[in-house]
């Protein structure tokens, strides 16, 4: 049973020319475990993807479901709810909350779901990334590749079923993603998550169970990696 | 799966309640020890602050003034009756009520004692006299006198110095007053109710009433003043009030208290309570701008918060109810803030004016505060609400597609919430409604004026930058690049520096019309009587004696009898009910001069001033006014035993608070110079030379000396105290501007963090951006600064004209202060921010973008 489907799902945008489709009718599914990466050059439709995927955006044809809910049953309120119990997401750059510590930060999304032992839970994933000594930093004052290791600690803390990774090592140097990569496949196979993950980087692909690729809104291929 | 989410969401809404005020919290928490926060903060304290400590100084102040007036008439109220006594039914309410009273019976006599005669005013008073302030006597005529205790006793009798001087008087004398004999055991050398009216007063006799029946001088139709004085809480006296008011009779009987207006104070306190008003008002208008534009700002910086709150699973209610605790918070402790200073500076500023002033400012009850935690969270609330709506706007998706900020809500929202509130905020300050929609409306139309003229500005600006060096040419670049963000700023800009220019300006022009009034060498005494061949001396001594004097004026007692033939008493009688007081002047004597020259500190209302050879009169314009005569009315006036008309020739204005010699009618030089007069003269005479008073006068006899210093010292006191308040409400104003500016530089160089770590990162030198920055603020500045110069000459041509009663001036020097201000102030906030984000390593500056 897939985790994630998608049938027939595609984007459509306004524009003063007219509508635009970003992103062509696509059918996919994503089963549970599984670690799918996203890849197609600027503009091919990767980011669109992942966020109907993730339900923090509606296609405009189609229907995508998360473990069998159909998010377009769903409202604003509700995919909010079930983002925050069954998803986690890492970003490019890293969108921690400047005014909160390293600690704050990964806190948060437990706190937003009502947990009452997210500081214990925040403190070992923060020993897990090797940040045991930087909990108490602003994001200001963690290098790059830490920020994005506070960024994983808080995409597990609510042991999410998926995880949503837009670029993740995009904004850091080789070594520096390198790292942050091995952490990321580290965690994500302790946790048993599922993973999807846009990248430009086609050797991160490649250790990835699958590739996605797109290309001017077409999804071209769905091959095992 | 439904089962599980419903499970799980339960028991999540049971931990949300106890989680999200914690998160609001720790923000909160951060935010303020990283600054972030604290020009709003600053501005909702400043406001509070402002707003409490202005309203309970000045309200301070006023209710000591009240209590100082409240000397000056010896009670709190006072009920004059003509002629008869009232009924004792009333006084034994008064009594009832709590309500301290007393009597006060005065007239005209004439007193006898060493052989010589004078025309006194004798004063009989009751025990409890005077129930507000207090007597003052001396063992020497015009020396410093002590407070005394009581009254004269039976058979005694305290009498002014000038009486001593006409009749030759020493302590222990017998006065003669009607049938009685009274011993002089003091000079009397003050009394709080004395009044001011140079003509009418003859020196005082103070008796005991209990001595006046036996003079024998109250007969059926003397004309006697009786008046009964009342003092006592605001709560019992308005219980008295209402039960007495309807039983007064119009005509015969008058009910005075001290906010009666006849003060010479009053014109300068009202004044001075506008100009309070008003700044205080401005203070608060430039604070709610600070913290618009911080809350703009600080909602700007949140949008990521947000969006990753939502993206991570925070519902949209969590997430409003976060941020709304956290503005309520910070709002909190701001007015808190706000209020421990205000209290602090209100009780600093008070106990240096009472120290000052001399007696002690009473307290004020819980109006300020109420009006200033008001003000503090209207500021707050609502001039942060449009920012916050937009917050909670910003959809998740933000966090991929980072250009996505908050949709569907009109910026119109804005202006409405903003608009609504100030316009709330002015209908409290001046309780008008019709005033503050005229404010307003010119407001709105003086934005609109100053935003095109601002965006004309930068336009022309970029032309002349073309022709400049490179940091001028990339700051005029940028500026026209940002010509819609500049010219929001400009007008802050210019609404900042056009408040502070106009009340600097206003406060300059308030304190200069003041300081004319009432110059250091005004004069403080004045002397009549001086008979006609010793007028020439008199002056001449002034000039040997080096004493600043008037001219000496002719005063021919004479009366008016009729209005272009019809008898005073009919041409007016139907004023007769509403003003009595101005009828008996008219209808009994008036002291008429002559004069070639229209009198200084006279100004013409209607006609010419007389043209040589001409003959007519020219009347008071107050008094024009309520006798109901123009030009070309024919009076006729009764001088001894003659009878003349003259054409009324023109209408002038007179300056009642100058000390000097002010007439209702003056005549043309021609007409009454043969009828027999005696002259009068005010001088000054330095504290220091007081002692010489009674040598310098001996060789005139006959005149008398009347000694206003003690009113001038009240005036120049009360002046002094209003000044400082009013320069205090300045520097308020000033903070409450340059918060505006601090915020508004800030926000904007936020908005071209981006640009600045670009040019960095391709190589530009610091020098090279601080510069053109800098210039870029110098040139928003100085334009601003001209701006904000044309409208404040507006705008304070309309307040002296509209609100403040004062001539209209010019202020060339504020056409070099407004731009030069404008630049200097802004160009150095904008350099010091630029500068230290330029501090900063490049690549530090890029995390922090990103």
């Amino acid at each position: 049973m897939a985790l994630i489907e998608a049938s027939s799902v595609s984007r459509n945008v306004a524009t003063t020319a007219g509508e635009l489709q970003i992103l062509s009718p696509l059918s996919l599914a994503i089963n549970a475990g599984e670690v799918v990466a996203i890849v197609g050059t600027s503009g091919s439709g990767k980011s669109t993807l992942l966020s109907l995927l993730a339900g923090l955006d509606l296609p405009s044809t189609g229907d995508i479901t998360i473990d069998n809910v159909k998010l377009n049953d769903l409202d604003e309120e509700q995919r909010a709810i079930l983002r925050g119990e069954k998803i986690g997401f890492i970003f490019q750059s890293f969108l921690l909350i400047q005014s909160l510590t390293a600690l704050e930060n990964v806190m948060l999304p437990a706190e937003l779901a009502g947990s009452r032992n997210a500081e214990k839970q925040a403190r070992e994933l923060l020993d897990k990334v090797g940040l045991s000594d930087r909990l108490t930093h602003y994001p200001n004052q963690l290098s790059g590749g830490e920020q994005q290791r506070v960024a994983i600690a808080r995409a597990f803390i609510g042991q999410p079923q998926i995880l949503f990774a837009d670029e993740p090592t995009g904004n850091l140097d080789s070594v520096t993603g390198g790292k942050v990569e091995a952490l990321l496949f580290e965690l994500n196979r302790e946790y048993g998550t599922t993973l999807v993950m846009v990248t430009h980087d086609d050797k991160l692909a490649e250790r990835c169970d699958r590739i996605l690729r797109l290309s001017a809104g077409e999804l071209l291929e769905s091959n095992n990696g | 799966m439904g089962d599980r989410t419903a499970e799980i969401g339960g028991a999540n809404d049971a931990g949300k309640q106890t989680n999200w005020h914690k998160i609001s919290w720790r923000l909160l928490k951060h935010e303020l020890r990283r600054g972030e926060l604290t020009i709003m903060a600053a501005a909702v304290a400043l406001a509070v602050c402002a707003v409490l400590s202005l309203s309970v100084f000045s309200e301070r102040l006023q209710l000591g003034l009240v209590e100082r007036s409240a000397e000056f008439l010896a009670a709190d109220r006072i009920l004059r009756s003509r002629g008869d006594e009232v009924p004792t039914e009333w006084l034994q309410r008064a009594q009832q009520e709590n309500v301290a009273s007393a009597r006060r019976v005065t007239f005209n006599s004439m007193a006898f004692a060493n052989d010589e005669l004078a025309l006194v005013d004798v004063k009989a008073v009751s025990d409890g006299y005077p129930l507000r302030g207090h007597l003052e006597t001396a063992d020497e005529p015009f020396t410093q006198g002590v407070v005394a205790e009581g009254l004269p006793g039976p058979g005694e009798t305290w009498v002014q110095g000038s009486l001593f001087q006409q009749l030759n008087l020493n302590l222990g004398d017998t006065l003669e007053v009607g049938d009685s004999e009274f011993i002089v055991t003091r000079v009397l050398s003050h009394e709080p109710d004395a009044g001011f009216n140079v003509f009418a007063d003859s020196p005082t006799v103070l008796i005991h009433f209990d001595g006046l029946a036996a003079t024998g001088l109250i007969q059926p139709g003397s004309r006697v003043n009786y008046n009964y004085l009342f003092a006592g809480s605001p709560a019992d006296l308005q219980r008295f009030e209402n039960w007495l008011l309807p039983q007064l009779d119009e005509v015969s009987q008058r009910w005075r208290n001290v906010q009666d207006g006849d003060s010479p104070l009053s014109a300068a306190l009202e004044r001075a309570e506008r100009f309070m008003l008003l700044a205080s008002l401005l203070g608060v208008v430039l604070a709610a701008t600070a913290v618009a534009v911080a809350a703009q700002r600080y909602a700007q910086r949140n949008f990521d918060a947000v969006a990753v709150m939502k993206t991570l699973g925070g519902r949209k209610s969590q997430v409003a109810k976060i941020f709304t605790l956290h503005l309520l918070l910070l709002t909190s402790a701001s007015i808190i803030l706000g209020l421990i200073l205000g209290i602090a500076l209100q009780a600093a500023v008070v106990g240096w004016v009472s120290g000052a002033l001399g007696y002690s400012l009473p307290a004020t009850g819980s109006g300020p505060y109420v009006l200033a935690i008001a003000t503090g969270l209207l500021c707050a609330l609502m001039f942060s609400l449009y920012p916050l709506l937009r917050l909670l706007k910003v959809p998740p998706l933000r966090v991929l597609r980072r250009d996505l900020t908050a949709s569907g809500l009109s910026r119109w929202l804005h202006w409405i919430i903003s608009g609504g509130t100030i316009f709330l905020l002015m209908v409290i300050y001046s309780g008008s409604a019709m005033l503050s929609l005229a404010l307003f409306a010119g407001g709105v139309l003086a934005m609109a004026l100053l935003l095109s003229i601002s965006r004309l500005f930068i336009r022309a600006s970029r032309q002349a930058g073309m022709q400049a060096g490179s940091s001028w040419r990339l700051a005029m670049a940028g500026l026209q690049r940002r010509a819609k963000e500049n010219s929001m700023q400009m007008l802050s800009f210019s609404v900042a520096v056009m408040l502070f220019l106009l009340v600097l300006a206003l406060r300059h022009e308030l304190l200069e019309d003041w300081r004319g009034q009432l110059p250091d060498d005004a004069p403080n005494y004045f002397v009549v009587n001086v008979a006609n061949q010793q007028a020439a001396p008199m002056q001449a001594m002034f000039e040997r004696e080096n004493l600043p004097a008037t001219a000496m004026y002719p005063i021919v007692p004479g009366r008016l009898t009729a209005i272009n033939g019809t008898p005073v008493r009919d041409a007016v009688s139907k004023e007769e009910r509403d003003d009595s007081e101005y009828r008996e002047g008219f209808g009994r004597e008036l002291q008429l001069t002559w004069q070639a020259d229209l009198p200084e500190e006279n100004t013409l209302r209607e006609g010419r001033w007389f043209a040589e050879g001409e003959t007519g009169v020219s009347v008071e314009s107050q008094v024009a006014d309520r006798i109901g005569v123009g030009i070309g009315d024919e009076l006729t006036f009764l001088i001894g035993a003659d009878e003349f008309s003259v054409p009324v020739t023109n209408i002038r204005n007179v300056d009642w608070n100058t000390m000097q010699p002010n007439f209702y009618m003056v005549f043309s030089p021609n007409l009454i110079d043969n009828m027999p007069a005696t002259y009068i003269a005010s001088f000054h005479l330095p504290e220091e030379r007081r002692p010489e008073l009674y040598s310098l006068f001996r060789e005139f006899p006959q005149a008398s000396l009347i000694d206003v210093d003690d009113i001038l010292q009240q005036v120049r006191d009360v002046i002094n105290h209003v000044s400082l308040a009013v320069t205090f409400v300045m520097v308020l104003v000033i903070g409450a501007g340059a918060l505006v500016l601090v915020a508004q530089v800030q926000a904007s160089l936020e908005e071209r963090e981006q640009e600045l770590v670009i040019l960095r990162t391709l190589g530009a030198r610091a020098a090279l951006l601080t510069r053109s920055i800098t210039y870029e603020f110098v040139v928003l500045g100085a334009l601003a600064g001209v701006i904000a110069t044309i409208a404040m000459e507006l705008s304070i041509f309309m307040l002296q004209t509209q609100v403040f009663n004062m001539e209209a001036s010019f202020h060339w020097r504020f056409w070099i202060l407004g731009p030069l201000v404008g630049a200097g102030v802004v160009a150095l906030l904008g350099w010091s921010v630029c500068w230290r984000l330029l501090r900063q390593q490049t690549g530090n500056l890029i995390r922090q973008l990103t």
